[in-house]
């Protein structure tokens, strides 16, 4: 009772070309827009009618960042998880060398570039914010590349990769930074017991996924949250002993509703799409006349801190005998630093989990707003370089003699 | 005209409550009696020439009003903290009112270092939100760049224990405010509103804005932003519906003076002119 395996792996059937609003909708739900379409709607109702706004977002805060939120979390641990399967786009060890330095210098470079501005600055406050710049927006970052990239790039691997690891790093400083934080038994004993309940579950065959959430998800939530660690995670190490499909495909592919499996996943799916839209809305909505020295530094930090860091670390890398991944040049290494620019989803998450209400928190969620700009620049230094599809694109471009 | 007529009759009255007999130095008040008076200044650290002048405008009105201790707004310090800033940006601004042993109650603001909870001069006992007794008032200083969980519960428990006929919230971001560069902390105002309307809160004392404004009461609280003590925003508030008074062209502070049911106030600028004065009344002893 290992890994459930399909051999049928497709994209799900697409809506017919002329149906433009089911693409529309279709494109909106597989690139994971609900998120910037409800920050865009908090952004809008906190600055023209802020006191309902913020009524409403922090009645809605607990539920969606402490519970939905976790749904959305599982689902990003499980195409993961899945991708690094046999098979999958992140299989192989040899891969993750050379990522894993890339993400360290990413970190660091991101980190201290933010300690050195605000510290130049000389805003001490904003130093407790520092662990929510090193956050990296996965899905941001993958679709960017793929606008840049064939499917199956060594480049997309290499920034999920990067992506990952260093939002785990963020993920785990926050979750234990946190001011509740106790190494409660009592909370580490529901955790294991959600841990057992999943694999005896996945022993007896269960392919449903809602008795894992149920069961393990509520013991796992509860045992989390009486340890001060943020529940949203609560999900996360259920994740392993979940029914499992190989994921030869790509990561963030749907596939077929075709057996109970893919069918949990698609609800799953759903149920993310949701809380995404609402942790959008709930979080993003900040009044702009609060943009001060904090919301700069994180820009600074993820546009300029962390690109460098990514690649000072692989030079150091390369020159201490590491290789680049087959097909992957410098100029690629350089895109995939700028792709990892946009923190959004989960600077905004981060900052959620590690900030509470306050001006400190709201200069810092302008900034993680800020950014998504990153994705801009990527396109902007692909389409200079002439990388991947736009090195084609800039040969149509080009004056021909005579 | 009327409305002139009517500003300068406030004027005139306040001064009168808040002013001594002629000749006469009156005690500052200290809950044996005689009114509570202190002086409040805000975004006052910049240890540049208009915070000298303030400090100096603020040893002037002392000796015609003597007042008890001061409160400090947030951004008590910009730019560099180390203990030469202390000196240069604290102590010898107000240094003949420390001479003088009155004591400075800071707050927090987003340009100060948390670590200066601990420099003794902002008598703050190294915490980053407390509240302070004297005499018929109890003060609630709070920390609004993080105003966590714990800081909440905290309030609302000081705040439903508190005796005393008067409290004054302190925090440096206002939750209303018609400043042009920041406007009002409506996040915050969601949180803390609440809680000091059901405790009865009588007056609000904010920073921030580098402008002086009062606003009306707003469900039943007033609130000043006194942010101008050291920065200025040369004109830099549109007044609206809720703004009973304000003033951005010059630096400036404010003394008030809490007696009975009643906290008479009165702004000064730098060089000394009344800028805005009234008489507020406190909303819990005034009912009953």
């Amino acid at each position: 009772m290992a890994t459930h395996t399909h051999a049928i792996h497709r994209p799900v059937s697409r809506p017919h070309d002329g149906d433009l609003w089911q693409r529309l909708v279709h494109g909106v739900l597989d690139r994971f827009l609900l998120l910037p379409i409800g920050a865009a709607i908090a952004l809008v109702w906190a600055n023209t009618a802020p006191e309902s706004y913020f009524r409403l977002s922090h009645a809605l805060a607990f539920p969606v960042n402490e519970i939905a939120m976790a749904f959305f979390l599982a689902l990003i641990a499980q195409e993961l998880y899945e991708a690094m399967l046999p098979g999958g786009a992140l299989h192989g060890w040899r891969h993750r060398t050379l990522p894993m330095v890339a993400a360290l210098g990413g970190f660091a470079g991101s980190v201290f570039a933010y300690l050195l501005y605000v510290n130049l600055a000389h805003e001490q406050m904003l130093v407790p914010a520092w662990p929510v710049v090193a956050a990296i927006d996965i899905a941001a970052g993958y679709y960017v590349l793929r606008l840049i990239y064939p499917r199956r790039s060594a480049v997309v691997a290499f920034l999920l990769m990067v992506a990952v690891a260093t939002n785990a790093v963020a993920i785990t400083v926050v979750a234990v930074q946190r001011a509740e934080f106790s190494a409660s038994p009592a909370g580490l004993a529901l955790l294991l017991a959600a841990l057992a309940g999943a694999a005896m579950l996945r022993r007896r065959g269960v392919t449903a996924f809602w008795p894992y959430w149920l069961f393990g998800g509520t013991l796992s939530w509860l045992g989390l949250y009486w340890m001060g660690i943020h529940p949203a995670l609560a999900l996360v190490p259920i994740v392993p002993l979940l029914p499992h499909d190989r994921r030869a495909g790509e990561v963030f592919e749907d596939r077929l509703d075709d057996d109970p499996v893919h069918h949990a996943e698609h609800e799953w799916n759903g149920v993310a799409q949701v809380a995404l839209f609402l942790f959008g809305f709930v979080n993003a909505g900040v009044m702009l006349g609060h943009i001060d020295t904090g919301t700069w530094a994180v820009v600074v930090a993820a546009l300029a801190g962390r690109p460098l860091g990514v690649l000072v670390a692989v030079a150091l890398a390369v020159t201490a005998g590491l290789h680049l991944p087959r097909h992957m040049q410098w100029r690629d290494v350089a895109i995939v630093a700028l792709a990892t620019t946009s923190g959004f989803t989960f600077a905004l998450f981060l900052a959620s989990a590690a900030l509470p209400i306050g001006a400190v928190s709201e200069q810092v969620t302008i900034g993680a707003l800020l950014t998504a700009a990153g994705a801009l620049v990527t396109l902007g230094l692909a389409w200079a370089l002439g990388a991947g599809r736009f090195k084609a694109r800039r040969e149509q471009w080009r004056p021909h003699p005579g | 005209m009327a409305a002139s007529l009517r500003a300068w009759m406030i004027v005139a009255l306040a001064a009168t409550l808040i002013a001594p007999a002629s000749g006469q130095a009156p005690a500052a008040g200290n809950g044996t009696g005689s009114p509570l008076r202190f002086a409040v200044i805000g975004d006052n650290g910049t240890g540049k020439a208009p915070q000298y002048e303030v400090g100096r405008q603020m040893l002037a009105t002392h000796a015609t009003h003597p007042y008890a201790f001061v409160l400090m707004m947030g951004d008590n310090m910009y730019g560099s903290q180390k203990p030469r800033d202390f000196v240069d940006k604290f102590e010898i601004p107000y240094g003949p009112l420390l001479r003088m042993k009155i004591p400075f109650y800071a707050a927090l603001g987003n340009h100060d270092d948390p670590d200066n909870r601990h420099y003794p001069h902002f008598n703050m006992g190294g915490q980053r939100y407390y509240t302070m007794a004297k005499g018929p008032v109890r003060f609630f200083i709070l920390d609004t760049n993080f105003m966590d969980a714990p800081q909440v519960r905290w309030l609302d428990a000081a705040l439903a224990s508190a005796t005393e006929p008067w409290k004054i919230a302190v925090f440096h971001h206002p939750i209303y405010s018609n400043g042009d560069r920041h406007g009002p902390n409506v996040s915050l105002r969601v949180v803390l509103e609440p809680i000091l309307i059901r405790h009865g809160v009588a007056v609000g004392f904010s920073g921030h804005e580098h402008v002086y404004e009062r606003i009306t009461a707003q469900k039943g609280i007033p609130y000043f932003i006194v942010g101008s003590s050291g920065q200025l925003r040369r004109g830099g508030i549109t007044p609206a519906a809720n703004t009973a008074a304000s003033f951005a062209d010059d630096q400036a502070f404010l003394i008030a003076a809490i007696d009975g049911d009643t906290m008479t106030f009165r702004a000064i600028s730098r060089t000394g002119a009344v800028v805005d004065a009234g008489v507020i009344r406190n909303r819990n002893t005034s009912e009953q």
